[in-house]
């Protein structure tokens, strides 16, 4: 899996770092954020069948709306009005749906290319691929540039959105890959759980002593 | 006692003071209240101090390891991070790892807070777990129009002391992660403690040099 993450890593020095380096220096904030509420829009069948089969009819119905009011009143979706009108986007895959039938995530994975994964999440990335309206029409009308086209988007889009995340995480961290693996997990279970945290999480304590005095002693009183 | 830590409880003892001070109504104030404002009053604190780029960097330095050292559960936090191995370190390898912790943290940061162009955090509501634990749900804005950050803060208090004890950003959180971190570090280098503390003295060295 290590060997994967290096291989993924070079990928990622040589050609999506320096396309989203350039893509940020190029594009303004504001375009920026209209190609990724335009990305969004696309992917509104894949969430509406999702929430569908999450038994969520309310979130289906909001993606629904979104869609109706952003492709219109939101040009092509380039613009989230829906979002200032309340209706804020949420993503569902086929991975959170298998989740929220209580398939377990089973291994951590590392997959060449697409990156970290998991047995239920890779399950999901094959459901969505099929069900989505857009690669449907892509093979069906030959249009073989439709496909890639918006893969390639959608890698530069999250690369460039979280290149200064990217860039502490892997300046601080002693383990990156231990720290990838574990922010993955992490955002797909707030996906999973659609951003409720849970109270009954273990979070650290403030220690014995109150004050920032001697380590020393709190070592002393830990004993 | 030395100049830092005597600054250090009285910049403690001010905020506490402020903190009560400000939130003590005719009734007496809700724990859920007092979260709030301290949450409220450390993010004001660090756009007004720490966020200025002018300032040279051992000073923003300083200056952010004042805030970091006095409104953070520092030493409970490394501890929890190291969990089951900090049973197993001796005395000095803990008092050299929360040292290195407290460095690791300060040095990773506060360029981080330099780069934050100072959007204003929005307190969207405060849940408390238990008497003594509380989460301050908030949320950042983005620049460009982009969805705003959603960052929760999970405060402890200890009488009228009042402490962060963990990040949340987007589900993510910083202690879990540095736990995931570091105890993958001390995997990888034969489950000793020592590696760890090797690994975190490189790091920071690093760290402290390569900025700027």
């Amino acid at each position: 899996m290590r060997a994967v993450f290096a291989f993924n890593n070079t990928l990622d020095k040589v050609i999506l770092e320096p396309a989203a380096s350039i893509y940020r220096d190029v594009v303004p904030d504001k375009g920026r954020v209209a190609v990724h509420n335009f990305l969004n829009n696309l992917r509104t069948p894949v969430i509406f069948f999702n929430a569908v089969l999450q038994g969520d009819f309310e979130h289906a119905l909001q993606t629904l709306a979104r869609f109706l009011v952003n492709t219109t009143a939101g040009i092509l979706g380039f613009n989230d009005t829906a979002a200032e009108l309340g209706m804020e986007y949420r993503d569902e895959d086929f991975g959170q749906t298998l989740a929220v039938w209580n398939m377990p995530e089973g291994p951590y994975i590392m997959l060449p290319i697409l990156g970290p994964s998991n047995p239920r999440d890779a399950i999901g990335r094959v459901v969505d691929f099929i069900i989505d309206p857009l690669n449907i029409w892509a093979g069906n009308a030959d249009n073989d540039w439709a496909v890639p086209t918006r893969t390639g988007a959608d890698a530069l889009d999250f690369r460039a959105l979280h290149f200064d995340t990217i860039a502490d995480l892997e300046k601080s961290s002693l383990d990156f890959y231990a720290t990838v693996r574990t922010l993955y997990r992490q955002r797909r279970n707030d996906e999973i759980n659609n951003g409720t945290v849970d109270p009954t999480i273990s979070v650290p304590s403030i220690g014995e002593r109150m004050d920032d005095g001697p380590a020393l002693e709190e070592i002393s009183q830990a004993n | 006692m030395t100049r830092r830590s005597l600054t250090k409880a009285l910049s403690a003892f001010l905020l506490c003071f402020a903190v009560s001070f400000s939130t003590t109504p005719a009734h007496a104030s809700s724990f859920e209240e007092e979260a709030t404002s301290f949450v409220r009053t450390l993010a004001e604190q660090a756009i007004g101090e720490l966020t200025d780029k002018s300032v040279p960097r051992e000073q923003r330095i300083a200056l952010f390891r004042e805030f970091f050292t006095t409104h953070f559960a520092v030493d409970g936090i490394g501890k929890w991070i190291l969990g089951r191995h900090w049973r197993k370190a001796s005395d000095t390898e803990r008092e050299e790892y929360l040292l290195l912790f407290e460095d690791l943290m300060v040095v990773s940061y506060v360029d981080r807070f330099a780069a934050y162009a100072g959007e204003p955090l929005i307190v969207v509501k405060t849940l408390t777990q238990n008497e003594n634990n509380a989460t301050v749900f908030a949320e950042i804005e983005q620049p460009g129009g982009a969805p705003p950050v959603h960052v929760d803060w999970r405060v402890a208090r200890k009488g009228a002391m009042y402490k962060i004890v963990d990040v949340i950003v987007e589900g993510t959180s910083m202690s879990s992660t540095l736990r995931s971190d570091f105890g993958s570090t001390i995997r990888q280098r034969g489950g000793k403690i020592s590696g760890l503390l090797t690994a975190l003295r490189e790091k920071t060295a690093s760290l402290r040099a390569a900025a700027n």
